[in-house]
């Protein structure tokens, strides 16, 4: 507020691609250019607008790629063994949940099926498909449609809250028998770390823009070609 | 500060693009026109929806905290555990800081939300003379923090999975660890259908009765 900010009449003539409104509490400002590295925030009730990232595309392009990797170990590979009287036992992400549907659980099965590994997995794809996207201009608005997708079901993604439960069994259970942990774990770690960094890293907004630019690039192409035939 | 419902601008919640209302029919949805999802002013029936939601999630949290989440059984005799009595559990066997993360998670986040989003949906429609900036803080709070009640949910998952021995031991999941479950869904959801610029517009419209 303090760098004056236009009078709202003048923020009424405004385009729509010059105005920002916050999410929270639909404050209409106008929008201002960010450096590199640089956030901007709601002067009203302090929610993040937006951020700027330097070379996005190939660094988030590089973590899904090391996150895609890594996720078919992180959910395969055992997490952790118990040994109790001489027998072993593994604990796989996916062993969990086909435990769980075995002992006639079908519902909780399903909502942990869906939060630990699916949408995770959905999510690294249709991250990857627009950053594939954008990166060799193909048709933008599948992308579109994808990473609005995406955006629904980031919130049932729950990696981080699932490596807790890792650590909470580690300490419910290390007394009970001979419990020792597998590369499932380590390879499971690299999948969220990466996957936090590539949040952290792809900028909706400058995905947004670009996405939107590339379909309007792509249809003046398309009025061009008519235009010549 | 004006809002943008009042310059004649709708934000699209899904891609944060900002659409101009229809100056004949300002109060209508539109289709966003960059990712083409639906846009409102408002989001329609939000008040309904979160309540519908937050009371099934209430009901819900009867059983999930009454009913057995999981049964250990071992050489033929079962026990069952409940939420609170796991949470006793990992007292009795000395292991507080890890009781005091599951009982976050599992009781204290749980009961925050289903009392945080009732208060939240009752301030907007009585018009409560709350701080906005608070009331903010505590939906992001309450939106963000949703998740990680699902933590007791895996600690089962992967109980069930590693305490697999047949006769010698045996864990399985109970009935109320499905309630539980749904109660955090049910919950999220609530939250996620709120549309928290209606906190805003209770005390705007305030502020223009004084002027
Ligand atoms: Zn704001
Ligand atoms: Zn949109």
């Amino acid at each position: 507020m303090s760098e004056s900010p236009p009078s709202p009449d003048a923020l009424k003539q405004l385009a729509p691609e010059q105005l920002v409104i916050c999410h929270e509490c639909d404050l209409l400002m106008a929008k201002m250019h960010l450096a590199d590295g640089e956030k901007a925030q709601c002067p009203r009730c302090g929610f993040e607008l937006y951020h700027h990232q330097a070379n996005m595309l190939t660094r988030s392009l590089a973590l899904v790629l090391a996150a895609l990797l890594l996720f078919v170990p992180a959910n395969f590979m055992p997490i952790m063994s118990l040994g109790l009287l001489g027998q072993h036992n593994n604990e796989t992400v996916w062993s969990a949940v086909l435990a769980l549907y075995q002992s006639e659980m079908a519902l909780v099965a399903l909502i942990v099926f869906l939060s630990s590994m699916l949408i995770p997995l959905l999510k690294l794809l249709c991250q990857g498909w627009v950053l594939l996207t954008l990166q060799l201009k193909l048709p933008a608005g599948f992308a579109l449609w994808l990473y609005r997708i995406y955006h629904q079901m980031r919130e049932w993604g729950m990696l981080e809250v699932y490596m807790f439960g890792v650590l909470v069994s580690i300490v419910k259970m290390v007394d009970l028998g001979d419990l020792s942990m597998g590369v499932g774990l380590v390879c499971f770690i690299g999948l969220l770390v990466c996957q936090i960094w590539l949040e952290a890293t792809m900028s909706e907004h400058q995905v947004w823009e670009m996405l939107d630019e590339l379909r309007t690039e792509q249809q003046v192409d398309e009025v061009m070609d008519e235009a010549c035939d | 500060m004006k809002r943008a419902i009042d310059a004649g601008f709708m934000l699209c919640l899904e891609c944060h693009a900002v659409n101009r209302q229809d100056p004949d029919n300002p109060e209508a949805g539109q289709i966003c026109t960059r990712c083409h999802a639906p846009v409102y002013p408002r989001r329609p029936g939000s008040l309904a929806r979160t309540w519908a939601l937050l009371i099934t999630a209430a009901i819900l949290y009867i059983p999930a905290n009454l009913l057995p989440i999981m049964v250990v059984s071992s050489f033929g005799k079962g026990s069952g555990d409940t939420i609170m009595s796991g949470v006793i559990a990992l007292i009795h066997y000395d292991m507080v800081p890890i009781a005091i993360v599951v009982f976050v998670a599992s009781i204290l986040v749980p009961t925050f939300k289903l009392v945080g989003m009732g208060l939240l949906l009752y301030s907007v429609q009585r018009h409560q003379p709350l701080s906005a900036r608070q009331r903010g803080v505590m939906y992001r709070f309450i939106e963000w923090i949703g998740r990680w009640s699902m933590l007791d949910v895996f600690v089962i998952a992967i109980l069930v999975a590693l305490v697999n021995f047949g006769s010698i031991a045996q864990i399985t999941a109970g009935m109320g660890a499905v309630a539980f479950a749904l109660v955090v869904i049910l919950t999220m959801l609530a939250a996620i259908s709120f549309d928290p610029r209606l906190i805003w517009d209770n005390t705007e419209s305030e502020e223009d009765h004084d002027e």
